[in-house]
C-alpha cells in the first residue's frame, strides 16, 4: 500500500513537472497572459508530490514495511532509528527522492522569492528549472524506482551500509551536500531564462548571483564536512584523497567561486556577459557530471555505487545539458554584447580577470586528471592512473598564486591605478607577510610551499582586516561612535563586501590549515608489549591492553591507550579493528585527540600473540598533525561571511554606494541602486527612487 | 550459503593480519621508502597510495619496497619492478610518455592561452591620459577606494 | 559573433563530446580490476618452506610439469571457503598440475592453527613478508595462479574460486602449449 501511495506521489511530481516546464517556456518565450500563474502551479505542485512521496518513504522505513523494494535493501529491524531515518539517503534510489525534494523546495521557495516581478523570465526560469526537475522525476518513477513491490516480502533487510552507521557527519554530509548540489538548478535555470531572453538586466543578475551564494554556501560546507568524515572515519589520517568523487564536487564550487566574482565585473563594467552565463551553466553542468561519476559505477572510488541503468540515462542527460548550454550561448550570445571597456593592467578588474582565469584552470586540470585514465583506457586501452601526487604538483601552484591574488585583488581600486595608490596599498601588508615569514624562519619550519602559504596568509589577511575594519574605523573618527557601532553601520551598509571579506578570511584559515597539516606532520609507528610505549613529538603513548565487543552487524577489537603529554595532559584513546560480514580486510576506527593547535591520530594495525607466545602485543600506526582542526572550524566563518553576503536589505535602505560608481558614468548610479535592492521581495522602482 | 558464511566467520575468532610490516629503516632511509610508497598505487583500494594504506596489500608492498631499497636498488628500478607486475596502472602520477604528455600539458597551454586573452581584453582599453588622467590624480587619494570615499561623503552630509 | 567565443564555444564542444564517448565506452567495465602484467611471462624464481614438513620448494624443481599457486590467509573468510573445491581438484587431477598453496601476510602459527587441514597432495607455503606474492603481482587473497610446465604463467583467477568446472576449464588450459608469440 505505501508503495503504491509513494509511487502514486511520484507519477504527479513528473506530471506537474513536465506540465510546468512545456508551458514554462512556451508560454515565456510566446508571452501568453496566464502563463506565469500555471507554472506557479505546477511548481507549488511537484513541490507537494516529492514532499509527501518522502514521507511516504520515511513512514515505510520507520514501519519496516519490507515489501517496499528501497525499505527491503536498506531497512533492518536492528538498526537505531535515527538511522533508519537517515537511510533514506544511504543508497541510490532514495537518495535520488531525496534529491527531488530538495529541488522541489529550491524551485518553491525561488517562485514565492519572485513572486513580485513580472518579467517573462520567471516563467521561463521556473519552466527550465522544471525541465530539470522532469529528469529526476523521470528517474524516480523509472530506472531509480525506490517503491517497487518486493515478492514475497522478506522479514528482514541487512541494514545500511556499515561504514555509514558509526558517525555523526554521515547524518549531515550528504544533505549539506544535496543542498548545494541541486541549488545549482537555480542558477542554470535563471541563466538559460536570460539567454532564452536575450537579455541579462541587473534585477536578474541580482536573483543569479544571490541564488549561486545559497548553493555554494551548503556546498563549502558539505565539502568540508566530507573531508572531516573522510579524516575521522578512514583512518589513513589524510582528508583529501583526490578521489574521482571528492573532485566531482569540488569542480562546481570552483566555477561557482569564479562566477561569484566574475559577476562583480559584470555589474561594474557590464562587460563579459557571456562569460558570466557561462560559468553559470558550467556550475550546473558539473554537478550533472558530478552525479554521473558519483553513481555510474565506473569510476574507482570510495564511493561508488555498483553499476545500474542510472548511469547511461544520466549520460545522456548530461549530453542534453551541455548540448542545450552550448546552443544557447551560441544562438543568442551576440545579444549580449559588452557594454563597457575593461580599464588597464592594474586595476581591481584585472585581479578579477586573472581570479577567473586561476580558478577556470583548476576546474580544467581537476577535471582533466579525474577523466583521463577512463579517456586514455577509451581510446587506447593502456590503463593509467591519476591520483594525489599529480593533483597535489598541479594545484599547489594554482592555490599559491589564488591566495596572493586574494591579497592583491582588494587592494587594487576599481578603474585605474597610479603608482602612489600601489605604494600606500601594498606597503604594509607585504611588511605584514615578510614579517611572518621571518618568524616561522626563526622558529625552525622549513619548506618552500608552507612558508609561501604562512607568509602570504600574512600577507592577505592584513589585506582583508583592513578591507574589513576601514570603513568602520573612518566612521569612529569622524562620527566618534564606538567600535561595535561603527563596525556594524559599515558592515549593515555594505554587506556583499563585508560577508565577501570574511569568506576570505576564512579561506586564508584553510589555506594555512592545509599547509601545516600536510607539510608538518610527523609519523611513526612500532608494535607493543602491553606497558610499552610510543613517543611522538611530545605525546608518549602507553599500551594498557586489548578489549573486544560484539555488534549485531559488526565485531570489533579495540586497543587501549594511555596518552601522556610533555608538559602536563592526559587521556585515554582506543583506536580499534571493525569486523565486517562482508569485507575480507578488516575496517579500522582511528582515535584522534584534539586541541586547538594539533591532533594525535592513532590507529590500530594488527595484534596478536608475540614471538614467545607470553603476550599480546599490538601495532600502531601514529601521527600528530598541526592545526588541521582549523579546517572544520572555518565552517562557521564561512557560513556567517555567506550570511552576511546575502543578508535581504530592508526596501527603506537607499543603496549608498554600495556598489562603488563606475568612473564618471552617471547611468551607473541608477545601476547600482536596482541592484541593490532586493528582487525577491521589493519592487525595482521603489529603489530608483532613492538612488 | 550465507549461513554457511555466517557461520564461519562467527565461528572463527576475528584476526587481524599478523604482520604489521618490516621494522622501519632509519632516517634518510625510511624517508626514501616513504616518498617511493607515495608514488605507488594500493591494488585493493580506491586510489590511495600504499604509504597511506593500511590494507593487507599495501603493507605487503611497503615491506618489498624497505627490502628494495636496502639491497640499493635506484628509485627508477623499484618503479619498474612494480609496473612490470601490475602496469602503468600502479603508478600514481602517469609517466611523462607518449599519451601522457596530455595531462601534464595541457594545463599549462589553458593557462598561456588565457593570459592571452587577458592581454587582449585588458589591451583593447587605452590607458586614460589628459584630462581623465589628471583628474583621477586630483581626487584625494586616501585609500584608493572609492567606497570609502563615498562613505565619507555620505558621514559630512 | 566575434570569432574568439566561436571557437571557444567549438573546442569546449569537441571536448565534451569525447569526454562523453570515453565515458559510455566506461560501462560494462569494472574499475576495481587490478591489470595483471605478468600475463604470459615467466614465472619469477622463489625459494619456500613448507609449512607440514619444513622443506624448501623453489621454482626450479618445480620445471617440467604444470603448477598452481595458491595465495590464502587465515583470517580470509572467502578462502575458506574455496579451500574444499581446490582440495578436490588437488586429489582428483594431481597427475595433471601440483598444487601449493601460499600464505599471505600471516604467521606461520596462524597458518597452522587456523589453516585448512594438512594435505599431502596440497602442501601449503609460508611466505616471510609475502615477498613471492608481491613478486607475483599479487593484490589480495585469494588469488590463483595458472602455470604450466614451462614455467610461464599462463592465468589468474581473482576471488574465491568456488566452482570446480571453472577451474577444470582452466586446468585444461594449462595443459596445452601456449599459442605462439603469447608471451610477449
Amino acid at each position: 500500500m505505501r508503495g503504491t501511495l509513494g509511487y502514486a506521489f511520484v507519477l504527479g511530481g513528473l506530471l506537474c513537472a513536465v506540465f510546468g516546464a512545456v508551458v514554462g517556456i512556451e508560454g515565456g518565450l510566446r508571452r501568453r497572459a496566464g502563463t506565469r500563474a500555471w507554472v506557479e502551479r505546477a511548481t507549488t505542485g511537484f513541490f507537494l508530490c516529492m514532499l509527501l512521496a518522502n514521507l511516504t518513504m520515511v513512514w515505510a522505513l520507520v514501519a519496516h514495511d519490507f515489501s517496499v523494494h528501497y525499505v527491503a535493501q536498506v531497512g533492518s529491524r536492528t538498526t537505531p532509528l535515527v538511522y533508519t531515518v537517515v537511510s533514506l539517503w544511504s543508497a541510490l534510489e532514495g537518495s535520488i527522492l531525496f534529491w527531488g525534494l530538495i529541488l522541489g523546495t529550491y524551485l518553491l521557495a525561488f517562485a514565492r522569492a519572485q513572486r513580485n516581478s513580472r518579467e517573462r523570465t520567471v516563467e521561463l526560469g521556473l519552466g527550465t528549472m522544471l525541465g530539470v526537475a522532469t529528469f529526476f522525476a523521470f528517474l524516480i518513477a523509472g530506472p531509480a524506482n525506490p517503491f517497487g513491490p518486493v515478492v514475497p516480502i522478506p522479514p528482514d533487510g541487512p541494514g545500511p551500509n556499515a561504514l555509514l552507521q558509526n558517525h555523526v557527519l554521515m547524518v549531515i554530509h550528504p544533505p549539506m551536500l544535496y543542498c548545494g548540489y541541486v541549488g545549482m538548478t537555480v542558477p542554470f535555470g535563471i541563466a538559460v531564462a536570460a539567454l532564452l531572453d536575450g537579455h541579462l538586466g541587473e534585477a536578474w543578475l541580482n536573483a543569479l548571483r544571490r541564488w549561486t551564494l545559497v548553493a555554494w554556501t551548503f556546498l563549502t560546507v558539505g565539502i568540508i564536512l566530507g573531508s572531516w568524515w573522510a579524516y575521522a572515519v578512514l583512518g589513513w589520517g589524510g582528508y583529501w584523497a583526490w578521489d574521482p568523487v571528492e573532485n566531482a564536487s569540488f569542480l562546481p564550487w570552483l566555477t561557482a567561486t569564479a562566477f561569484l566574482h566574475a559577476t562583480m565585473l559584470q555589474e561594474r563594467r557590464r562587460v563579459l556577459k557571456l562569460w558570466t552565463l557561462s560559468l553559470a551553466l558550467a556550475s550546473f553542468a558539473l554537478t550533472v557530471l558530478g552525479t554521473f561519476m558519483t553513481r555510474s559505477g565506473i569510476f574507482n572510488s570510495v564511493h561508488s555505487f555498483t553499476q545500474s541503468d542510472i548511469g547511461p540515462t544520466f549520460l545522456v542527460f548530461l549530453g542534453l545539458v551541455v548540448a542545450v548550454s552550448i546552443g544557447l550561448l551560441a544562438v543568442r550570445g551576440p545579444q549580449l554584447a559588452s557594454e563597457d571597456r575593461l580599464p588597464g593592467v592594474a586595476s581591481r578588474e584585472t585581479a578579477i580577470l586573472v581570479n577567473n582565469l586561476l580558478f577556470a584552470a583548476l576546474t580544467f586540470t581537476i577535471l582533466l586528471g579525474t577523466v583521463f585514465p577512463l579517456v586514455r583506457e577509451a581510446f587506447s586501452g593502456v590503463r593509467v592512473s591519476v591520483g594525489a601526487p599529480y593533483f597535489n604538483r598541479m594545484a599547489i601552484p594554482l592555490g599559491i598564486a589564488i591566495l596572493f591574488l586574494m591579497g592583491v585583488g582588494p587592494s587594487l581600486p576599481w578603474g585605474h591605478a597610479d603608482r602612489d595608490v600601489w605604494r600606500r596599498q601594498f606597503l604594509i601588508p607585504a611588511l605584514v607577510g615578510v614579517a611572518v615569514l621571518a618568524a616561522c624562519l626563526a622558529g625552525g619550519l622549513r619548506g618552500w610551499a608552507p612558508l609561501t602559504t604562512f607568509g602570504l596568509g600574512g600577507f592577505v589577511a592584513t589585506v582583508t582586516l583592513r578591507e574589513l575594519f576601514l570603513p568602520a574605523w573612518v566612521r569612529m573618527r569622524e562620527k566618534g561612535e564606538r567600535p561595535w557601532t561603527s563596525f556594524a553601520r559599515s558592515a549593515a551598509r555594505s554587506r556583499r563586501r563585508t560577508g565577501g571579506y570574511l569568506v576570505h578570511l576564512a579561506v586564508v584559515v584553510v589555506f594555512v590549515a592545509i599547509a601545516a597539516s600536510s607539510a608538518y606532520v610527523q609519523h611513526t609507528s612500532g608494535t607493543l608489549a602491553p606497558g610499552q610505549t610510543l613517543t611522538l613529538g611530545g605525546y608518549t603513548v602507553r599500551f594498557v591492553g586489548l578489549e573486544q565487543g560484539e555488534d549485531p552487524h559488526r565485531h570489533w577489537v579495540a586497543a587501549r591507550l594511555d596518552v601522556t603529554r610533555a608538559g602536563g595532559g592526559h587521556t585515554t584513546l582506543a583506536p580499534r579493528m571493525n569486523f565486517y560480514e562482508r569485507t575480507t580486510d578488516p575496517v579500522g576506527s582511528p582515535a584522534v585527540s584534539s586541541d586547538a593547535f594539533e591532533d594525535l591520530y592513532l590507529t590500530l594495525l594488527a595484534f596478536g600473540p608475540d614471538a614467545s607466545k607470553a603476550t599480546t602485543t599490538a601495532s600502531f600506526n601514529m601521527w600528530t598533525f598541526p592545526l588541521v582542526g582549523w579546517i572544520w572550524w572555518s565552517i562557521p566563518l564561512f557560513v556567517i561571511g555567506a550570511l552576511v553576503a546575502a543578508w535581504p536589505k530592508r526596501r527603506s535602505v537607499p543603496a549608498v554606494a554600495e556598489t562603488e560608481p563606475k568612473g564618471s558614468t552617471p547611468s551607473a548610479a541608477r545601476g547600482t541602486a536596482v541592484a541593490e535592492t532586493e528582487p525577491k521581495g521589493s519592487t525595482p522602482s521603489a529603489a530608483r527612487e532613492t538612488a | 550459503m550465507t549461513a554457511l558464511v555466517l557461520a564461519l566467520f562467527v565461528s572463527a575468532t576475528p584476526h587481524a593480519p599478523q604482520q604489521a610490516g618490516s621494522a622501519l629503516h632509519d632516517g634518510a632511509r625510511e624517508a626514501r621508502v616513504q616518498g617511493l610508497g607515495k608514488l605507488l598505487r594500493c591494488p585493493m583500494c580506491q586510489g590511495l597510495s600504499i604509504a597511506d594504506s593500511g590494507s593487507s596489500a599495501a603493507r605487503a608492498q611497503m615491506d618489498r619496497v624497505r627490502e628494495l631499497v636496502a639491497e640499493g636498488k635506484t628509485d627508477d628500478e623499484i618503479r619498474a619492478y612494480f609496473v612490470a607486475r601490475y602496469g602503468e596502472w600502479a603508478l600514481l602520477e602517469p609517466s611523462a610518455h607518449g599519451m601522457n604528455w596530455l595531462v601534464w600539458l595541457l594545463p599549462v597551454v589553458l593557462l598561456l592561452v588565457g593570459a592571452l586573452v587577458i592581454g587582449w581584453l585588458v589591451r583593447r582599453a587605452p590607458p586614460p591620459h589628459g584630462d581623465e588622467a589628471a583628474a583621477l590624480r586630483a581626487k584625494p587619494p586616501l585609500s584608493g577606494d572609492p567606497y570609502l570615499d563615498a562613505v565619507r561623503a555620505e558621514l559630512r552630509k | 559573433m566575434t570569432r574568439g567565443p566561436v571557437v571557444a564555444l567549438g573546442c569546449v564542444a569537441a571536448a565534451v563530446g569525447a569526454l562523453l564517448f570515453a565515458f559510455a565506452s566506461g560501462f560494462g567495465r569494472d574499475p576495481h580490476e587490478v591489470p595483471f602484467a605478468l600475463k604470459g611471462k615467466p614465472a619469477p624464481d622463489f625459494t619456500l618452506t613448507r609449512l607440514d614438513t619444513g622443506e624448501k620448494v623453489t621454482l626450479a624443481e618445480l620445471r617440467g610439469h604444470p603448477f598452481v599457486l595458491n595465495f590464502w590467509a587465515s583470517w580470509c573468510g572467502p578462502c575458506q571457503l574455496e579451500h574444499p573445491t581446490l582440495a578436490r581438484a588437488a586429489q582428483r587431477y594431481q597427475h595433471d598440475a601440483r598444487f601449493f598453496g601460499v600464505v599471505f601476510e600471516d604467521t606461520t602459527e596462524d597458518a597452522r592453527v587456523f589453516a585448512r587441514p594438512m594435505d599431502p597432495s596440497f602442501p601449503q607455503l609460508i611466505d616471510p613478508q609475502s615477498r613471492m606474492a608481491v613478486d607475483y603481482g599479487v593484490t589480495g587473497v585469494p588469488e590463483t595462479y595458472f602455470i604450466d610446465a614451462q614455467g610461464v604463467i599462463r592465468d589468474k583467477y581473482v576471488g574465491p574460486l568456488l566452482d570446480g568446472q571453472e577451474l577444470a576449464t582452466r586446468l585444461a588450459a594449462l595443459q596445452q602449449p601456449s599459442a605462439p608469440g603469447a608471451s610477449r
